[in-house]
């Protein structure tokens, strides 16, 4: 199946020379998948504990949270509605993760892209629906890849922490794009920090209404075919994954390193930005401060969980969708707050760290 | 601007760059044993939280600065275990512990006391001021180092205390012998494993006294995701300073006065809030560069 997917361990026993392997049979796939389910219980286990232990009914919140979620056609379309942003910043997480880069900065590109898609829908407002949406991602795109493709040079030729700087960069976004809709793209009477609506030709369709579900989840699938394919089966795939599994080896075999790290950071900043376009051109139809609440942090996750696999980010954000949107019926109905779904985030997030001893992440810190 | 106002700023300065100063520690402590402490934030968050919310339980100030310290000790030790144990990948773990964290806190906050966002108990006092001796009346200095919250002492004291415990101390050479060199220091018969929790878990209880100060160090008030990217700073504070207590101090200071900086910008200028409000974040990852740039350039000039 999917590259991605091999086991780090097992990869650590063979030697050197190993990277051009083949993919890995279905066997090893059918290995991870039962894998990711055990993580995903014990998870749901835990979130279980927190809430007994805090006098809630998990019983209850659980059956609202899958209820609510897969419960009729409107919420199976709520939940692939929720899983679209997280199709992008999975995939934006995996790719870095892969060439062995920290890259958590797409949440920032993705508040960066997302203003620069309302400000195309909102500026260019005689443009038809085939010029101002591509467009529009087109804007998110480069200025969410910008965002990240600058901590990338720093990494790449300074050694510049990427983790640190691209977490410290996300404060300055949020707060970037929140002075841009106090300040200078300010709409008077309006109570709440938000630009102007899009015009309606920026409107991406509504695929099942009542949903909000719109054809940024078709465009947001397509993307991470793509990204199946590229991390998969193009030159800067194999380039990134060698970076990943060895940077010496790398270097010897003549690829730039730099280079390809530079690449991978500008590609994640991409996809966050193109997260971003999507929620603001398909849902909120404008911008709106602070619309983000961690979508990049869920995707870090997702991508944790599938061993940075681009095929199975995919699925997994479809399951990640589920849990983000019953969490709000939950909440509702039986009164356990949402921030639920954050612990068992990092319970997953505990039981990634403990499986994966990548030996790049570790070569990593022994760089310095 | 008057002595006044500069020693306005260099008082406050201090009391902001406090749980920087204590969060560094902590992480200068995790990288003297080659451990990057990325959980720092997430410690801070646990601290901030207990000593809000033990504190009010347990009607004493005090028994939540103790219980803030434990409470992120016991984390760490659930952090020091994955890792040093499970051999988890430090990064990932100590992301996990950061949400962990603000998950927990606000799933706490609203199920303990409905309160969302934010938590002001009644009747909590924040921590003792001290008026030192002597110093308070010299003109100037006076105004800028007495009348602070006790943490900021302790955070002071603490430099002092981790130089000498890591240069004075046999403790403080194993630190250092690990992580110079682990496979060798096994060798030379260090409990390396041991060494690593120690620093770990001081660390874990310094973090949660940076957290501590934060919340009820000044105000008594715990808000959601209040450490706001600290303990990053702070880590940034350490690679300023290459993990040596002094200048990862005046590191702390300095991103400190930043801090400072932008809100008197903010209170001072019609310049909307958020422009100032960068300014920590962008001066740090500026230093980061310019550090790296520095070194960059030594290699050169000695490969020459």
């Amino acid at each position: 199946m999917v590259d991605g997917m091999k086991d780090p361990d097992e990869m650590e026993k063979k030697d050197r020379g190993d990277v051009l392997r083949l993919p890995d049979s279905s066997q090893a796939a059918v290995y991870n998948f039962v894998k990711v389910l055990i993580t995903l219980l014990v998870a749901l286990l835990m979130g279980a504990l927190v809430m007994e232990l805090s006098g809630k009914d998990s019983v209850a919140a659980y059956r609202a949270l899958f209820q609510s979620s897969l419960g009729s056609r409107t919420a199976i379309a709520n939940t692939l509605l929720a899983s679209t942003p997280l199709i992008f910043t999975s995939l934006a997480a995996a790719i870095g993760f892969r060439a062995g880069v920290f890259n958590v900065g797409a949440e920032g590109s993705l508040y960066l892209g997302g203003f620069a898609a309302a400000w195309v829908g909102f500026t260019f407002t005689e443009l038809p629906a085939l010029l101002i949406i591509p467009l529009a991602f087109l804007a998110a795109g480069l200025v969410g890849g910008f965002w990240c493709y600058v901590p990338g040079v720093l990494r790449a030729r300074l050694a510049v922490d990427e983790l640190v700087t691209t977490i410290l960069l996300n404060y300055v976004a949020i707060l970037f794009t929140e002075y841009l809709v106090n300040g200078p793209f300010l709409v008077p009477g309006v109570a709440n920090a938000m630009s102007e609506e899009i015009s309606l030709a920026a409107r991406l369709p509504r695929l099942a209404p009542p949903s909000q579900l719109n054809a940024s989840f078709i465009i947001a699938v397509l993307t991470g075919l793509v990204m199946v394919f590229v991390m998969t089966r193009t030159r800067l795939g194999y380039e990134l994954r060698a970076t990943g599994d060895n940077p010496i080896f790398t270097r010897w075999a003549g690829i730039s390193v730099p280079a390809v790290i530079e690449k991978v950071m500008f590609i994640g900043g991409l996809l966050g930005g193109l997260a971003g376009a999507g929620q603001v051109l398909g849902v909120h139809y404008r911008f709106v401060a602070g619309f983000s609440s961690g979508l990049a942090f869920s995707g870090m996750t997702i991508a944790l969980l599938v061993r940075n696999s681009p095929f199975g980010a995919i699925l997994a954000s479809l399951l990640f969708g589920l849990l983000r949107s019953g969490s709000a019926t939950m909440e509702i109905f039986s009164d356990v707050p949402r921030d639920l779904i954050t612990v068992l985030e990092a319970t997953i997030i505990f039981f990634a760290a403990m499986e994966i001893s990548m030996q790049f992440f570790r070569r990593r810190r022994h760089e310095r | 601007m008057s002595v006044d106002t500069i020693s306005n700023i260099l008082f406050a300065s201090l009391r902001v760059s406090t749980p920087l100063l204590l969060a560094a520690l902590a992480g200068l402590i995790s990288q003297r044993v080659n451990l990057l402490n990325i959980a720092l934030d997430g410690l801070m968050l646990f601290g901030a939280f207990a000593a809000v919310v033990f504190g009010a339980f347990l009607g004493s100030t005090w028994l939540g600065l103790l219980l803030a310290m434990l409470l992120s000790t016991l984390i760490t030790l659930l952090f020091a275990v994955v890792v040093i144990e499970f051999k988890a990948n430090l990064i990932v773990a100590g992301l996990a512990v950061n949400i962990l964290a603000t998950g927990l806190t606000s799933y706490l906050l609203v199920v303990l006391f409905d309160a969302r966002g934010a938590y002001s108990p009644e009747g909590l006092e924040s921590l003792t001021r001290i008026t030192l001796p002597v110093i308070a009346n010299i003109p100037v200095l006076g105004d800028i180092l007495s009348g602070h919250g006790v943490l900021v002492y302790v955070s002071w004291l603490m430099v002092g205390l981790v130089a000498f415990m890591l240069y004075r101390t046999p403790l403080g050479i194993h630190m250092r012998s690990v992580g110079e060199h682990l496979e060798a220091s096994e060798t030379a018969g260090i409990p390396v494993k041991r060494v690593q929790y120690i620093a770990l878990l001081l660390g874990g209880a310094l973090a949660g006294l940076a957290g501590a100060q934060l919340s009820v160090g000044n105000l008594t008030l715990f808000t959601d995701n209040m450490i706001n990217g600290r303990g990053f700073i702070a880590l940034a504070a350490v690679f300023f300073g290459a993990a040596r207590p002094g200048l990862t101090a005046i590191g702390c200071f300095i991103f400190g006065m930043f801090e400072i900086l932008q809100f008197r910008l903010q209170t001072s200028t019609s310049i909307p809030a958020q422009l100032p409000q960068m300014l920590p974040y962008l001066i740090v990852v500026v230093v980061l560069t310019g550090i790296n740039l520095q070194k960059r350039r030594r290699k050169v000039v000695k490969a020459e």
